[in-house]
């Protein structure tokens, strides 16, 4: 179970986030700049909040980000593009790129499990969008942590793309038994994943429900005001 | 057939905004271009052809361009090797006084040289603090001398060329470092050396040319014609001997081996460009260990006791008895004027050429059949490093002298070279950001049709740091400018390293070492109020 009690402010920005997430994936809805990524950062190690972050009853909260259980793909910038795809995999292993034979093999397997074990030797230049993201993923792979954060890595792939990307997320997280937070804009990325939905409205967590409450004919209240906004385009 | 007509109309009415937008850069562009051409054809009607044959049979000539070459070597070999630690200790390090040594740096590149040659003779000469405190004996004159000297001034640019060099990492790039555990070492081998080695060859060709090309240092520091430059014997044939035909053969042959040097270092040299990331810049933690930390500390300590106990020994005098009465003699403050009337119009002037460079090298950024003209206009400006000043001033006198105008004009041929001189270090500050500024809004202002001043006017609050550092950096360099001067330097034109070069020469040293204080200082009170009243009130030194 991941604990979440954190404060974070930022000049006019003020957020403060407190909620349980259980194992499984859970999906971070709400409009942009009401502070879902800003969450990700904060459990990431990425930026400095206040209160609490314990994950099976650990403290996260003063680890740096190399030492903390959580692997992170962001929209960008995942990968290196002066290292080919198989030492961006590698290098989440052993950032000297010196492999011991078992870790050859595990960066062997998630690059199967990826399918790119015939692109191991290409630069990140030389793939496509959703080839790219799944370097970025055969890598959360290989470092076994047990949190994956996802903000918005597949948001500029196109929709066949990004289902396909969102079922290998959904697969790998079922298989290893991963706490995964994934922050998106779209309901229906919700629904494909399934298990819980978070949605975050000015930087507070309004309603933690079962992925089920978006398909209900009637909507639950929150999620009811953000569909309403998103609909009219407001935001 | 009407609409192709006005389409054509149309087409040649935008040319001809164009080029009338264009029109006060293009000039600039032209007159460096002509007053440089113009300069080395009036001396290369002086020469003799055949006797040049002569000349490259000398064993003087070829000795002279041996230890030019090995000198110049050894001088960016050294500077670039103390300066990628601590560029990268710079980088990842936060400490006290960080942003001052940054400030320090960015000054000691461009102190006057014979100030700084003072300093170094306080701490490294037979009767300095080195000799006194630890008994070591440095032999001062010669090439040990000239490598010290050419490491205080070139270590700071180099750390500063890597500085740029690392803003080109993707801020992305940190931040998988951070997450991903890399130590320092990994982050340098995996991320850094991948960034830096495209900056070095450039850092490596300039430092080896001002190197290559240096006067001052070697004339005092040189020891004898042993240790001579090819500069220094240009000099010579132009100050000793007026021998205009071996001074545009020696000039010629200096031009020839950079310009040599250059294209092969760039041909080796990879492309260096800004990968695409979409995050803002920040800090983000690696994972630090003692090694890393006594690594930076090695580092951090080489580079500080090489650049800080000359800045402090020039400031030894001011205890001195002498230096109340130096500050009130007539020919100190006649100096610090003519100082301040080279100084200030060359520095403007080098600011509107590097300005006119800058507008044509946008112009031409995101036009396809003109992209590849970016770089080579900024070459353009920066070759000027080839050419010895002392040879553009000698050009320029011979060519005003053929138009009428004799001694009178030498005011302003010492001003348009120290102008000239300047440009590379205004192009090096005011390029990256003019190019910033046109990528980011390059669309905006087509679709708004903002052109010209008002682009400017817009841009103001965005690039005033760049342009404050360029100003300051070109005010510098005239200041301390100790090559024209010294050849164009009579009665009445003599500035302040002018005086504090004729008052070494007659051994009083003590009144020169008081001189070189109210030089440094100037320097430093000009280039604060540059920083501060171009740059603006929150303006700091730019990594």
């Amino acid at each position: 179970m991941l604990k979440i009690n954190l404060q974070y402010d930022w000049e006019t920005f003020h957020a403060d986030y407190c909620v349980d997430i259980p194992p499984g994936v859970t999906t971070l809805l709400g409009g942009s700049g009401e502070g879902k990524s800003t969450l990700l950062h904060l459990l990431g190690g990425f930026l400095d909040g206040r209160g609490e972050i314990y994950f099976n009853d650990a403290s996260l909260l003063s680890l740096p980000a190399y030492e903390r259980p959580i692997s992170t793909l962001f929209q960008s910038d995942n990968l290196f593009p002066q290292l080919t795809v198989w030492q961006n995999v590698a290098v989440g292993l052993s950032p000297s790129l010196s492999l011991n034979k078992e870790q050859n093999q595990k960066v062997q397997w998630a690059l199967d499990k990826t399918q790119l074990l015939d692109k191991a030797e290409r630069f990140p230049q030389a793939l496509s969008g959703g080839q790219a993201q799944r370097v970025a993923i055969a890598r959360a792979l290989v470092r076994k942590k047990p949190i994956l954060l996802l903000d918005e890595p597949f948001s500029a792939l196109d929709p066949s793309l990004r289902e396909e990307m969102l079922y290998l997320v959904n697969d790998v997280t079922q298989e290893l038994g991963l706490t995964t937070l994934l922050v998106s804009h779209l309901p229906s990325e919700a629904t494909l994943v399934g298990g819980r939905v978070i949605l975050i409205e000015q930087g507070r967590i309004t309603a933690h429900e079962d992925v089920s409450v978006l398909s209900e004919t009637g909507f639950h209240p929150h999620f009811s005001r953000y569909f309403g906004v998103s609909n009219s385009g407001e935001r | 057939m009407v609409e192709c007509d006005n389409a054509i109309t149309g087409t040649n009415l935008l040319f001809f905004h164009t080029i009338k937008r264009l029109t006060p850069a293009l000039i600039g562009v032209g007159v460096f271009l002509l007053v440089g051409a113009a300069s080395l054809a009036a001396l290369l009607r002086y020469s003799d052809l055949p006797s040049w044959v002569g000349y490259l049979q000398q064993p003087y000539l070829w000795r002279v361009v041996r230890f030019s070459l090995w000198q110049a070597l050894l001088s960016s070999g050294i500077s670039l090797l103390i300066a990628i630690p601590v560029a990268s200790c710079l980088i990842h390090r936060s400490f006290y006084g960080r942003s001052a040594l940054l400030q320090l740096f960015s000054i000691s590149m461009v102190v006057p040289t014979i100030v700084a040659i003072l300093g170094l003779v306080v701490v490294y000469g037979r009767t300095g603090w080195l000799s006194h405190i630890l008994g070591v004996q440095i032999p001062l004159y010669g090439l040990v001398g000239i490598l010290l000297a050419h490491v205080f001034f070139n270590m700071p640019l180099a750390v500063r060329l890597l500085l740029q060099g690392y803003d080109l990492i993707p801020a992305g790039q940190w931040r998988q470092a951070s997450q991903l555990g890399f130590s320092r070492w990994a982050a340098f081998r995996w991320i850094e050396w991948h960034y830096i080695k495209k900056a070095l060859p450039g850092a490596f060709v300039l430092i080896f040319m001002l190197c290559f090309s240096s006067f001052a240092v070697v004339l005092s520091l040189g020891g004898g014609p042993k240790s001579s430059t090819l500069e220094v014997a240009i000099y010579q044939a132009l100050r000793f001997d007026f021998d205009l035909n071996k001074a545009s053969f020696l000039a010629l042959l200096q031009v020839f081996i950079c310009t040599l040097f250059a294209v092969v270092v760039y041909r080796l040299a990879p492309v260096n460009r800004q990968d695409a990331s979409l995050l803002a810049v920040r800090g983000y933690a690696l994972k630090d260990s003692w090694l890393a930390k006594v690594a930076d500390g090695v580092a951090l300590l080489c580079a500080l006791s090489l650049v800080i106990p000359p800045f402090l020994a020039i400031f030894d005098p001011v205890f001195s008895p002498v230096f109340l009465s130096t500050l009130q003699s007539a020919a100190l403050w006649d100096a610090v004027l003519v100082s301040m009337k080279i100084a200030l119009p060359a520095a403007l002037l080098s600011l509107l050429l590097g300005v006119c460079f800058g507008v044509l090298a946008r112009f031409c950024m995101d036009r396809p059949y003109l992209a590849f003209l970016p770089n080579k206009i900024e070459h353009l400006g920066n070759m000027i490093l080839m050419v010895p000043g002392l040879v553009i001033a000698t050009g320029l006198f011979l060519t005003l002298r053929d138009l009428g105008l004799g001694l009178q004009s030498s005011y302003w041929i010492v001003v348009w070279v120290n102008a000239v001189m300047a440009l590379p270090f205004v192009l090096r500050a005011l390029m990256p950001v003019l190019y910033q500024q046109e990528r980011r809004f390059r669309n905006v202002y087509l679709s708004l049709g903002i052109y010209s001043w008002a682009r400017w006017r817009l841009e103001w609050p965005l690039v005033r740091k760049s342009v404050a550092q360029a100003f300051g950096y070109a005010l510098l360099l005239s200041l301390g400018d100790m090559g024209v001067i010294a050849l164009f330097g009579s009665q009445g034109l003599v500035s302040l390293p002018l005086y504090l070069f004729q008052l070494i020469g007659s051994y009083q040293l003590e009144k020169g070492a008081c001189v070189a204080v109210v030089l440094i200082s100037l320097c430093l009170v000009l280039f604060y109020c540059s920083s501060r009243f171009i740059g603006g009130v929150t303006a700091r030194v730019k990594n």
